[in-house]
């Protein structure tokens, strides 16, 4: 027993207190520790571009829409673009889906992209850079224009070559207008040109010049062709007349040049997002259309959205059906084809995917006299030197990197035909390495990653609500018209939407660690948060009652 | 959720109590202080809180606290509102804080007779279904099922739990009300209203206790939210001891959500929830049908 | 009810009324109380005095002796006068907070009217209840006459608030609480002028809150406790002192104890309560006839007045203690205490111990008599105890 001082004449005539609790120090209690950690959610973590997601929505929801803007602008220059087409992996992972419905994030983005274009970018000043260094870029789709803006940011010279006449690679000519109008893209590609890009256009690589042309000329080479060949069916009689490659026919559209052999009764084959623009721009130009897919709905790589766009629109689809033979009349015109039908077999392909195998007998023929093959597109390696080409693709690293000094490749061409934000992110990878060969630019560091899953959130405090859903054109008002179909929210739905976020690993201040905290050791102060370690028992509520996993409990380490 | 009162940052206590991690005891105290606010004088009976608001010469609550006889919280409060009132001292609330056993049981004589006189206190129960402070022994606010020391697993409680809210609305004082320590908002409305009151108060609160429930203490407040969503502790107010307001519409969950989660409950049958489950619906239709008048 | 008709009059009251007098003229704030016989009509007349507007003072009626204490505990830690009344069965339900009254040095005035403990049921007069309680730490005072009963209530006041410890005045059973005596009101000017309202030392304040009576460690437990004691030494000198200065105010004075025809005497008799009347006028004829007897009336039982109580049984050579109470299995109480003040004494009397008139059997003067001849006749006490009157 510790000896005290205190005698009789010094203590009250009763046990009364003259000192408060805060001199007894609770946290040496303690065996656990909470600790303001803030994770990845999983909308972060599944965007190939690795866009700050909950950042912009949270930024979005206190109407801060430019704020919102620029953080995008960080990781993808193109909201608009990406907010029209990207496939949102953001959305899939979405932890909200889990409990509704997932948040609208292409939508949110979709419209901090126009709110961007209309009302940012417009009133921005930028001043004309000159550069000491330049980068040839070859092709001016996703990668291409993405790895362009970097460089353009930090002040590298871009020059691009498109084969074309138009900038924006698939952007233009592959993807219809009804879900991704000219304008959009002519409006993000302004914001290459402001900066000083230079485009040269009908210009092709192989044709009009060569890698060591530009290796001679340029600072560093970005190769960006894309991946744009049809691969072959592989059945009789594919060179009749009336058999169409899949992006052909979309470039010949969207260029509005005239095509031989369309007829009235189009077949599209295919399941992935070609063959379902194929099938709704033929439908546009007035056929009846099929397609033919070779597994189920649920394989079909195309996004969903727009599988279910082009039922509606009166397309049929075909399942576990594969071409087994063109038939084509004597003046080698498509008139049908043979058809076999298919199932799926135990046996998983390199996709992941069960592997369809034919029925035996199952054949019967579709009459049709337009065929438009889009079963997957290849990189065209012939007019690439062998150093740098692999079997189906270009060699390069995760960066960029080949193996030939100066030269540079992603996007399609190296990754085979993906999509449109992983070009972007790509594009924005290897800007990164450039500019670290060029200026020792400095690659930001991959953050590790502790994911938020649903099991970690404490969803009592969410209410249920119903997620947004944008305007769209009525079928009957998309025949023969290329109007765009998906409306862009206004301020209020996107606020709406925005207040749906769960927030996942960020903490958005909602005071319940504070609130809830038994021993008054969470201290709330110009809305941040401090944990009382002298106080704090560890009893773990705060982590518990956190609803977005912000607050982790770790071991007290030996002391 | 937007909180509207309880992430205020005016506390009334300190940071420093003796409550173990995890005490909903503690925290309900907490949120009532926020309420009430500083002119509060505190009397608190043997319970849990003897020991939490610290040894002497220490003091956790800003307001003064009066430490009294296990059954007498009602009635000190009272003694202490009879000098304020001879004072002329009106703006000071005086909240007599008391545990299940200082409420139900040995207490419930005093406080039978403050409200049967209407005297302007209010009077709060924590409660946490045991004598939790002398180690775990059952009280009449034990529910049926539960493991305490003085029910082992073997023989655990088999009777029901004495209803205070209905005995004290009976005696048909101005307000009663329900509260848990889940939904802080409504409690501190709650002791706002009984601020109000033209007479007698009283707040049953429940507050669970880990360590006596044998349970997890970072789900101290999941299980204040769960007892009400399954509809074992339903929030309701009773005014005049009559009319009879439910405040919040239960999510409806099995109580066997709620039991699992408690190791105190973890000996019983499924028939046992099964008895329990039937009781608590019962309750409830109840308690729909007071409402409705 | 008129002042006039009540203030600075003589008049004939009951002991209770006597009680219910005092508490007027002591301006007592808060007053609790639960009905007893034969307490009740202290309490009766005092809700008449509340309800008249006489005093101002909040009644509570609450529904037990716990809890009247206890909202005496609360009222008196909120800084006001309070005052409760009862008996036997009534304290002993209120012993618990008795502790708390002490232990919280809240100068809480009690009048217990001493009745016997049942089983079985007795509503007469012994002192067991209130000597069951000796150890609480109250101040006790025991009363001889009606007059006496209305000065000690006042002085009650004033010694609790002086000394932060609260007091018991007692009064038997129907000897007093319901015999009807003169008794001089004094006027409430006079009152106010000795007793002046109650300024605490420690109260309930919102603007400087602390905890009273928390969980106090064997670290301090003790020096807190001797401040109990400390505050008994303070009161015997205290009640003196109120004593000399009510007698300087209104002419009367009783003393912490009161030696009768003790100057010379061979014998004195202890006594307490009304049975020091019925002595009283036996010494007197006892005198008479020439016996040197005398009378020690112990007024103040806590604290003990010891120095008094030596002073004069250190000069006689035998004492008879009259105890109208028994501590089961030893002797009377009275006795013990007079036997462990002068044990340690190089001249010491010889000690007879009488227990007498439990459960308000009658003592008469030949009762009185008898005990003076016996212990007159005996050399020394053959017993510890003698059980004076019972049929065995």
């Amino acid at each position: 027993m510790k000896k005290l001082d205190l005698k009789v004449k010094d203590y009250p005539e009763l046990a009364i207190s003259w000192e408060t609790t805060l001199i007894n120090k609770t946290g040496t209690w303690r065996t656990f520790y909470p600790k303001y950690f803030p994770k990845t959610p999983p909308c972060n973590y599944y965007c190939p571009a690795n866009e700050n997601i909950q950042k912009y929505i949270a930024l979005s929801l206190k109407g801060e829409f430019e704020e919102a803007y620029f953080t995008i602008l960080e990781k993808n220059p193109f909201p608009s673009i990406t907010g029209r087409v990207c496939y949102h992996p953001c959305e899939i992972g979405c932890n909200r889906g889990n409990f509704d419905e997932s948040i609208a994030i292409h939508a949110i983005e979709r419209f901090l992209g126009d709110y961007g274009i209309n009302f940012v970018e417009s009133k921005r000043k930028i001043e004309k850079l000159t550069f000491d260094k330049k980068v040839a870029i070859i092709g001016s789709g996703p990668a291409g224009l993405s790895c362009a803006y970097y460089l353009l940011l930090k002040g590298v010279g871009v020059t691009i070559f498109e084969k074309e006449s138009y900038p924006g690679g698939i952007l233009f000519y592959g993807i219809p207008a009804y879900r991704l109008p000219k304008e959009i893209v002519k409006r993000e590609v302004e914001k290459l040109t402001k900066r000083g890009a230079e485009f040269i256009f009908n210009k092709e690589l192989g044709k009009d010049f060569s890698l060591d042309d530009l290796t001679k000329k340029y600072d560093a080479v970005f190769l960006a062709i894309g991946a744009q060949i049809e691969q072959e069916l592989g059945v009789l009689n594919e060179d009749a007349n009336g058999v169409l490659m899949g992006l052909d026919f979309l470039k010949a559209i969207n260029l509005k040049r005239k095509i031989k052999y369309f007829g009235k009764n189009v077949l599209v084959i295919g399941g992935g997002n070609t063959a379902i623009d194929c099938a709704r721009v033929a439908l546009r130009k007035g056929a009846k259309v099929k397609i033919l897919y070779r597994r189920t709905k649920e394989e079909m790589p195309a996004i969903r959205e727009e599988v279910e766009e082009a039922l509606k629109e009166g397309i049929e689809i075909l399942f576990l059906t594969a071409p087994s033979k063109i038939i084509k009349d004597k003046k080698e015109r498509v008139k049908g084809l043979e058809c076999v039908k298919m199932k799926l077999s135990e046996e998983v392909d390199e996709s992941g995917r069960r592997k369809p195998i034919p029925i035996k007998n199952s054949n019967f023929v579709i009459k049709c006299d337009t065929i438009i093959k889009a079963i997957g597109e290849k990189v065209d390696l012939a007019i690439l030197p062998k150093e740098i080409i692999g079997k189906r693709t270009v060699l390069a690293d995760e960066y960029g990197k080949t193996n030939i000094d100066k030269i540079f490749a992603g996007g399609d061409c190296v990754t085979g035909p993906k999509t449109v934000v992983e070009a972007i992110a790509y594009g924005r990878r290897a800007a990164y390495f450039i500019l670290n060969y060029l200026k020792n630019f400095e690659i930001p560091k991959k953050e590790s990653v502790s994911l938020v899953n649903y099991e970690n959130l404490n969803t009592y405090y969410f209410e249920k609500q119903k997620r947004i859903e944008e305007d769209r054109l009525p079928v009957n008002k998309r025949k023969r018209n290329f109007k765009e179909i998906v409306a862009t929210l206004t301020d209020q739905d996107v606020k709406y939407e925005a207040g749906r976020c769960f927030s996942c690993g960020v903490c958005n201040n909602c005071d319940n660690c504070y609130v809830f905290c038994p021993d008054l050791a969470v201290l709330k102060k110009n809305g941040e948060y401090e944990i009382l370690y002298d106080y704090c028992k560890g009893c773990g509520v705060c982590a518990h009652e956190c609803p977005r996993n912000v607050i982790s409990m770790f071991f007290e380490e030996e002391k | 959720m937007k909180w509207q009162y309880a992430n205020n940052t005016e506390e009334y206590m300190n940071p420093g109590h003796l409550a173990c991690p995890g005490c909903g005891g503690a925290y309900a105290m907490r949120l009532a202080l926020k309420a009430l606010g500083k002119n509060t004088i505190v009397v608190i009976p043997a319970c849990c809180w003897s020991i939490i608001d610290g040894p002497f010469p220490l003091h956790c609550i800003k307001v003064p606290l009066y430490h009294t006889a296990f059954e007498t919280a009602a009635v000190v409060a009272s003694g202490i509102r009879a000098a304020l009132e001879v004072k002329g001292k009106r703006d000071i609330e005086v909240l007599a804080f008391a545990g299940d056993g200082g409420t139900l049981d040995i207490g419930i004589q005093a406080l039978s007779a403050v409200c049967e006189r209407n005297d302007k206190i209010i009077y709060a129960c924590y409660d946490n279904e045991a004598y939790m402070n002398t180690g775990i022994q059952r009280s009449s606010a034990t529910p049926y099922g539960a493991w305490t020391t003085t029910t082992p697993r073997e023989d655990f409680k088999k009777e029901r739990k004495k209803n205070i809210t209905e005995i004290i609305a009976a005696h048909r004082i101005p307000y009663v009300a329900t509260a848990s320590i889940g939904f802080p908002d409504d409690l501190i409305v709650k002791f706002k209203k009984a601020k109000e009151a033209k007479g007698t108060a009283f707040i049953h609160i429940f507050a669970p206790c880990p360590t006596g429930w044998r349970m997890a203490p970072e789900l101290m407040i999941t299980i204040a939210q769960l007892a009400v969503d399954c509809k074992i502790f339903p929030l309701y107010e009773v005014f005049d001891g009559v009319k009879y307001v439910i405040n919040y519409q239960p999510k409806n969950i099995p109580v066997q959500e709620y039991l699992k989660l408690q190791g105190r409950f973890s000996h019983l049958t499924e028939e046992e929830i099964e008895i329990i489950q039937k009781e608590v619906d019962f309750n409830w239709e109840l308690l729909v049908k007071k409402a409705k008048g | 009810m008129k002042e006039s008709l009540i203030f600075g009059k003589k008049k004939v009251v009951t002991g209770n009324h006597a009680v219910s007098y005092g508490v007027l003229l002591s301006r007592a704030e808060v007053i609790a109380a639960y009905p007893i016989t034969p307490q009740t009509q202290i309490v009766e007349l005092l809700s008449e005095f509340c309800a008249s507007g006489l005093l101002k003072a909040k009644f509570i009626k609450v529904e037990s002796e716990h809890s009247a204490m206890a909202a005496c505990v609360g009222a008196a830690a909120a800084g006001c006068r309070t005052f409760t009344a009862t008996s036997a069965h009534g304290l002993a339900l209120m012993h618990e907070m008795l502790h708390w009254a002490v232990g919280g040095r809240l100068p809480i005035v009690l009048a217990n009217v001493n009745r016997s403990m049942g089983p079985g049921w007795s509503v007469w007069t012994d002192q067991n209840d209130s000597l069951s309680q000796r150890d609480v730490g109250f101040v006790q005072f025991y009363c001889e006459s009606n007059q006496e009963v209305l000065d000690t209530t006042i002085q009650a006041f004033k010694i609790a608030e002086t000394c932060l410890i609260p007091v018991m005045l007692v009064l038997d059973a129907f000897v007093l609480s319901h015999t009807s005596e003169p008794v001089d009101i004094p006027y409430q000017e006079d009152v106010d002028q000795f007793l002046p309202p109650y300024k605490p030392k420690y109260f309930l304040d919102v603007n400087d809150p602390r905890a009273f009576g928390g969980l106090t460690s064997p670290d301090h437990y003790y020096e807190i406790r001797y401040k109990i004691e400390e505050a008994h030494r303070k009161a015997l000198k205290v009640a003196e002192e109120v004593d000399n200065e009510f007698y300087q105010i209104f002419g009367r004075k009783y003393g912490l104890v009161e030696a009768y025809q003790c100057e010379d005497a061979r014998l004195v008799l202890v006594t307490s309560g009304t049975i020091t009347g019925t002595a009283r006028q036996v010494i007197d004829e006892e005198r008479s006839k020439g016996k040197r007897v005398g009378l020690l009336k112990i007024r103040l039982f806590r604290p003990s007045p010891i120095h008094l109580i030596k002073e004069i049984l250190t000069k006689v050579e035998k004492v008879a203690v009259i105890d109208r109470n028994i501590s089961f299995g030893h002797s009377g109480i009275f006795s013990q205490e007079i036997k462990s003040i002068l044990y340690n004494e190089i001249r010491r009397p010889m000690i007879f111990d009488f227990v007498i008139g439990l459960g308000g059997r009658d003592v008469v003067p030949d009762d009185i008599r008898e005990i003076i001849d016996f212990t007159y006749k005996a050399d020394y006490p053959q017993e510890m105890v003698y059980f004076r009157g019972v049929r065995l």
